[in-house]
Order: C-alpha cells, then structure tokens, then sequence
C-alpha cells in the first residue's frame, strides 16, 4: 500500500448531524466524482458509520484506511482502489 | 489473506448458492406512514453501496405515490407514540421517506408501481407522481427481481 502524502488527493466528507443512511450516501456520492488513487475522509457522528463504511467498502471494494473517535466525530478514511 | 467467511463465501458463490446478481427489490405494499421510514432507508443505503434498487409499489402503498398528495395514516397500535416518533426523527435529521427515495432513484433506484392495483383503485399513470418510472405487471416485476434479494414490506 503506498504511503499516503501530501500530494495524495484527499477529499474531505462532511457528513455530521446527517442520520443513517446520510453518511454512507455522501461517500456514494463523492465515490462518483473520484478516480482509483484517491482519499476520501468522511466525518459523521451518526454512530452506524462505523460498521456501515466497512460494509461499503466491502461492498464496492476499496479500501479502509482507517476509523477512528476524533474531537467528538467519527473519521472514515477511505482509499478509493475500485472503479 | 482470506478469513474464514470470506473463503465460506467464496466457496458458496463458486458452488452456485449465492446469487450473482447484485439486485435488491422491494415490494411495497402498506400504506401507513411507519412503513414507508424502511423503505427509504434501506433503499437508499442499498443503491449507495451500488446495489440495483427495483421498488414494486402495490396495495395501499399506491397512496404515497399519487400527485394528489394523501396523509399516510399511522398503524392505530402505534398511533399513540407517533408524535415521540416524529420528534425523535427531528432531532436526529432523519430525512423524510421520500426525500430519500430521491436519493436512491438520483443513484440509480427505479420505482415501478402494480397495474392491476392501480386500476383497482382507479389510477393511471398520470396520476402518479415522478418518483415512479413506470406502470408494470406482477410478471415483469417478479423478472426483473430475477435472481435477486427482495424484501416484502
């Protein structure tokens, strides 16, 4: 898995205060306007987030890079591998 | 590496007993206002993980879908705790179940309504609304729902 940089395309989702399924429909949404290499991060405070991100990234194959608590919302970051 | 589900899964699609198709339909047949919250739900989270949404829409649930727009009544067992539910739903910004519905026809989500039931209640396709695409037969619903996932609701 290459290193993530600076020069990473990153695309911050906004996603706090929407309900299930807002959030994963968001990172839809920005998976339709992203290319395989990309970065999306996701911020949501809808607690399903967490276990739903898995399953659409199982579901369209890409990539978890990580999910994490941070300052009161839940960061997704996802690695777009599938296109 | 594979875990151990992911080898049981592939083994069972390899062996044929898992569906190819990446499909879900719904069959919408209740009409009160409950109901419809599962609906747009699940329909829209399933066309975002890019999964085929086909919505059959029949019985009482045609009454969502007219341009005449009509009140969705509340099952009377639960009639009592609808207004702790409305605003629990606020608080929490659930959309409204056809605003995501929208959502899941905006990403592919087609919606189909029962021709037999609508005539039975005397509409046609005009008097639906755009959320619906078309006007089909129990056939051409049960293949286009061919090989896939449905749900009754």
């Amino acid at each position: 898995m290459p290193a993530m940089s600076a020069t990473t395309p990153h695309t911050i989702v906004d996603s706090r205060g929407s309900a299930c399924p807002g959030p994963i429909t968001d990172l839809a949404l920005a998976y339709r306007r992203a290319k395989a290499g990309d970065v999306i991060e996701l911020w949501a405070t809808d607690p399903g987030v967490k276990a739903d991100v898995r399953a659409w990234a199982a579901k369209t194959r890409n990539e978890v890079v990580s999910v994490q608590d941070q300052d009161g919302k839940i960061v997704s970051v996802l690695r777009i591998v599938h296109r | 590496m594979a875990t151990a589900i992911e080898k049981v899964q592939a083994a069972a699609t390899a062996a044929g007993l898992v569906p190819q198709s990446d499909k879900l339909s719904i069959i919408m047949f209740s009409g009160t206002a409950d109901k419809f919250i599962p609906l747009g739900v699940l329909a829209q989270a399933a066309a975002a993980m890019g999964v085929e949404v086909n919505i059959f829409v029949t019985g009482f649930a045609l009454r969502g879908f007219t341009k005449q727009k009509q009140e969705l009544p509340f099952p009377a067992e639960f009639a009592a705790m609808a207004p702790a539910l409305a605003k629990g739903m606020q608080q929490v910004h659930v959309a409204s179940w056809d605003a995501m519905l929208r959502q899941a026809k905006d990403l592919g989500a087609k919606v189909y309504t029962c021709s037999m039931m609508s005539s039975v209640m005397g509409l046609k396709k005009e008097d639906f609304n755009d959320l619906v695409d078309d006007v089909v037969g129990a056939a051409a619903f049960l293949q286009i729902a061919e090989h896939g996932q449905s749900l009754f609701i």
